[in-house]
């Protein structure tokens, strides 16, 4: 099926799970505007042709043909990561358009929270899709254990914020905030395409590695339009910077990129400093590096049966 | 999980206007010299062939680095 048929059928599942909140007025509008921020509007022609919402159901059909019994599951992930965009954004406080600045931390906890109850009945909705119970109750351990451990990883990014942390520990936990949503789409795309351990494997990994370099291109993004340098946020060009150039350099991105220090009004020349300490390159080069690694998963997922036609452009 | 030797070559093609040179017309020539994984190495390549040498904003950064941040 096509993207835009897909982009449909997963936003009317969308709005069946929610029509048991009708009637409430504002509520039900602060939780589609949730919804809405995260998923971008879902549908194929919003500005980009890589709408994530739609990966569970891309892996199932190319595992089984088939995408629609997958439907439950992709609205559920658009649901849990619509939660933790709140929630994230409550514990950060630094998004204007955010649900907790205009409406307050309350509002927008109360909806975080309903955003994980409704994600949970979207699950159950599986059976109606065909799925037999066995594996509706994996795909429910798979999907909240996943999201319990982007919770574990939100926790160490909000204890390890303001101090300083290696590459390794700086990569493991944007796997657990980030690229772990994309692997659990991925999984659970796989899983209920009928894939066998093998296949849910690679699709796992493959989604993982996409997650992984999304995260890092975020990073990059972030530095060399400059934003992420004037709120300090420490990202790996900077991690690279802080372990791998000389002591002036060194110095000026440790004071830069200090929670305590004065407000940066140099951020072209610490940027300007990123590039030429070779800390962009290198993460250009570590972003690459998972992507390759993405698709040489996939063309393992072709040998064995999958057809990764709709896939592999994302990868290449 | 870190690259030691990603980050030694790195270093090492930004230690001087020379080395990055050298790497522009022939990265063979340092990439040869550290220890890589052949998922590296291929990385170092492919970033090579898309960019070059990444020392400023460009159109073509915009263009490789964009669509990825699109799965966020």
């Amino acid at each position: 099926m096509q993207q835009e048929g897909q982009a449909e059928l997963l936003q009317e599942e969308i709005e069946n799970v929610l029509a048991s909140l009708s009637g409430t007025g504002d509520f039900l509008a602060e939780i589609n505007e949730a919804v809405t921020n995260t998923s971008q509007g879902i549908s194929a022609n919003k500005g980009h042709d890589l709408p994530w919402p739609l990966l569970p159901l891309m892996v199932c059909e190319a595992i089984c043909g088939l995408s629609e019994r997958a439907l439950p599951a992709a609205a559920s992930i658009v649901f849990f990561k619509a939660a933790a965009d709140v929630f994230d954004d409550i514990e950060d406080a630094d998004a204007p358009d955010s649900l907790s600045s205009k409406y307050g931390a309350a509002v927008a906890t109360n909806v975080a929270t309903a955003l994980l109850f409704v994600a949970e009945k979207a699950l159950l909705r599986l059976k109606g899709r065909g799925v037999d119970d066995a594996d509706i109750v994996r795909v429910i351990d798979v999907i909240n254990s996943y999201y319990l451990r982007a919770c574990f990883g939100q926790h160490q990014d909000i204890v390890l914020s303001g101090s300083s942390i290696s590459e390794d520990r700086y990569l493991e936990m944007i796997e657990m905030k980030t690229a772990l949503q994309l692997q659990c789409s991925c999984h659970a795309g796989a899983l209920l395409g009928n894939g066998n351990d093998k296949l849910i494997d690679i699709f796992s990994n493959t989604g993982r590695c996409l997650g992984m370099a999304a995260q890092i291109g975020n990073d990059i993004r972030g530095v060399t339009a400059g934003n992420d340098i004037i709120t300090r946020k420490i990202s790996l060009p900077v991690i690279y910077a802080l372990a791998n150039t000389d002591e002036s350099a060194r110095q000026r991105t440790k004071i830069a990129f200090s929670k305590n220090g004065e407000s940066i009004t140099y951020a072209n020349e610490i940027k300007e400093m990123l590039f030429q300490t070779g800390a962009i390159q290198y993460a250009m080069i570590k972003m690459e590096t998972y992507r390759q690694e993405g698709l040489k998963r996939l063309l393992e997922a072709r040998k064995i049966g999958a057809h990764i036609e709709r896939l592999e452009p994302f990868f290449k | 999980m870190k690259s030691a030797g990603l980050q030694e070559m790195v270093r090492k093609i930004f230690s001087s206007e020379e080395t990055k040179s050298q790497f522009v017309s022939d990265p063979n020539s340092i990439i040869s010299q550290f220890e890589l994984t052949e998922t590296e190495r291929k990385a170092v390549f492919a970033t090579h062939a898309k960019l070059g040498l990444v020392t400023g904003n460009s159109n073509q950064l915009s263009a490789v680095v964009g669509p990825l941040t699109y799965w966020l």
